[in-house]
């Protein structure tokens, strides 16, 4: 998991696994339990599916109910700080900041500590490899398409590094061997087309959000090996583990930064907004910085 | 008409441009002197946080070195923003007394949950106004943190003003978290400096 911020991102990462909600209990000791029954998976599909249909439509009646309202242009010093802080929504974001603050603090993270508490670090830092490494090969499409064809290739040697001699991504070899996680994601790709990140939105469940990295979603939801591969139980049941275990993994690597802005921030909700954008825009540079332009071997002198 | 009118507004902004760029050489530390500067304060961090005293005495060491390495007064300033010229001189001063206690606060706050500090310094790069040390600390049983601290020289001396994790500033956050509790209070800076007190109240009745 390369790039730890403050927190800010967990509901993201949360997001972008967010098929459905399956964890496994904690008494599993953080171990992958395959084999649910059919049965449930069919019930937790349709539970999903029913969450998704409804989320636009929560979405939509939350922005209708609550807008801030701009200070008036006379006002020009205030004027332009509402203009900068672009949270038009931040009446309807801060009730959704509410609930997933209850929902992390019952359900994630006390579920989060259970996994720290019988897990070591270089275990975490194994699965935090291996959910990295399966997610390459959408950052592989994402960087092409972000016209990025160094990070592109970045991308590719480390899935196929990764994946052999990482013994399935457990490992990181790809990164001794000069070739580090460069994280990007459809949110950057449009970043790159020259989308404005635009106003910012709290999600709920989700988290921190923009209107331009909200398309990352959906994308992100069919852009994985197991959504592009023949459908399968097993290959559903691993779907789950895997998001389960990103999820918890994810929210375990920030407990300390997540405790950190709780107990010092004085607006904890303008915090994450703002460890969110400086976070999207550092990735963005960090993009840019590592795919440097390769020489073009037919160019005239 | 109008090519006069650019040339004259060229001409009246010369001096400005002209000025800027020795103000940003100025302000700049030279690397090694930043990298000396961050080595030796990462040794007395390091001494202190891994030391067998209690953890008060810990917790007034390191207000106590703070205090030395980073120009609390102008990381304040730039906290506060655009409403340093909102606030009278009574709520400035009182701000930063405010500040300085809540900044101790803070890094103790961080710092009190390792043991076994380790502290490398790697690199060191020009950002802006400041340079900037990248080091890497350790401590068992965490992952490692990558931590970049921004030195200016402030009196002569080059001190710490701003610390960026993951490519996110701590100045610029709290300044960001400062801001949105004046603006949700009407743009009153006596609502930030009340926030500011309840949080030192609520932090010293938790220790």
């Amino acid at each position: 998991m390369g790039n730890v911020s403050f927190g800010s991102s967990v509901w993201v990462e949360a997001a972008l696994l967010s098929n459905t909600y399956y964890m496994g209990p904690p008494s599993l000791g953080g171990q992958v339990k395959l084999g649910l029954n059919s049965m449930k998976m069919t019930v937790k599909r349709e539970i999903s599916r029913a969450l998704s249909l409804a989320a636009p439509g929560l979405l939509v009646s939350a922005l209708l109910a609550g807008c801030a309202t701009p200070p008036p242009k006379t006002d020009t010093a205030d004027y332009q700080a509402y203009q900068q802080q672009n949270d038009p929504l931040e009446p309807t974001n801060r009730v959704f900041y509410t609930v997933n603050d209850k929902l992390d603090t019952y359900a994630m993270k006390p579920v989060a500590q259970g996994y720290v508490d019988i897990t070591t670090q270089p275990i975490r830092d194994h699965v935090g490899n291996f959910i990295t490494n399966i997610g390459e090969p959408a950052r592989w499409a994402n960087f092409m398409l972000e016209g990025k064809p160094t990070d592109a290739g970045t991308a590719f040697v480390r899935f196929l590094v990764n994946s052999t001699i990482g013994i399935g991504g457990i490992f990181d070899p790809a990164a001794s061997l000069g070739y580090p996680e460069t994280d990007t994601d459809f949110g950057m790709t449009l970043a790159i087309w020259g989308i404005p990140a635009g106003p910012y939105l709290y999600l709920p469940v989700f988290g921190p959000s923009g209107a331009r990295d909200v398309w990352n979603l959906p994308v992100e939801y069919f852009a994985t090996p197991m959504k592009i591969a023949p459908a399968s139980g097993a290959l559903t049941d691993f779907s789950y583990a895997e998001t389960g275990l990103h999820l918890v993994n994810t929210r375990a690597a920030y407990i300390g930064p997540i405790d950190q802005v709780k107990a010092t921030a004085l607006d904890p909700y303008a915090t994450f907004r703002s460890l969110y954008r400086q976070s999207r825009d550092s990735e963005l540079q960090l993009i840019n910085e590592r795919d440097t332009p390769v020489p073009n071997p037919w160019a005239h002198e | 008409m109008y090519l006069r009118r650019l040339l004259l507004g060229a001409l009246a902004f010369a001096p400005v441009v002209a000025a800027m760029p020795s103000f940003a050489q100025a302000a700049l530390v030279p690397a090694d002197a930043a990298k000396a500067f961050i080595t030796q304060s990462g040794q007395q961090l390091v001494s202190v946080v891994n030391s067998g005293a209690s953890t008060s005495q810990k917790a007034d060491e390191l207000r106590q070195l703070v205090n030395n390495i980073v120009a609390v007064d102008q990381v304040g300033d730039y906290v506060l923003g655009r409403y340093l010229n909102v606030a009278s001189a009574d709520q400035h001063a009182q701000f930063l007394s405010l500040f300085h206690q809540l900044l101790s606060y803070n890094i103790t706050f961080q710092i009190k949950a390792y043991q076994g500090l380790n502290f490398v310094v790697n690199g060191v790069k020009p950002m802006g106004n400041d340079m900037v040390v990248d080091t890497t600390i350790t401590s068992p049983g965490k992952a490692p943190a990558d931590v970049g601290w921004a030195v200016d020289e402030v009196d002569g001396q080059p001190k710490i003003v701003d610390v960026i994790v993951a490519g996110t500033s701590l100045r610029i956050t709290t300044r960001n978290d400062y801001a949105s509790v004046v603006t949700d209070n009407g743009g009153q800076v006596s609502a930030l400096l009340k926030a500011m007190q309840t949080q030192i109240t609520k932090i010293a009745a938790a220790q």
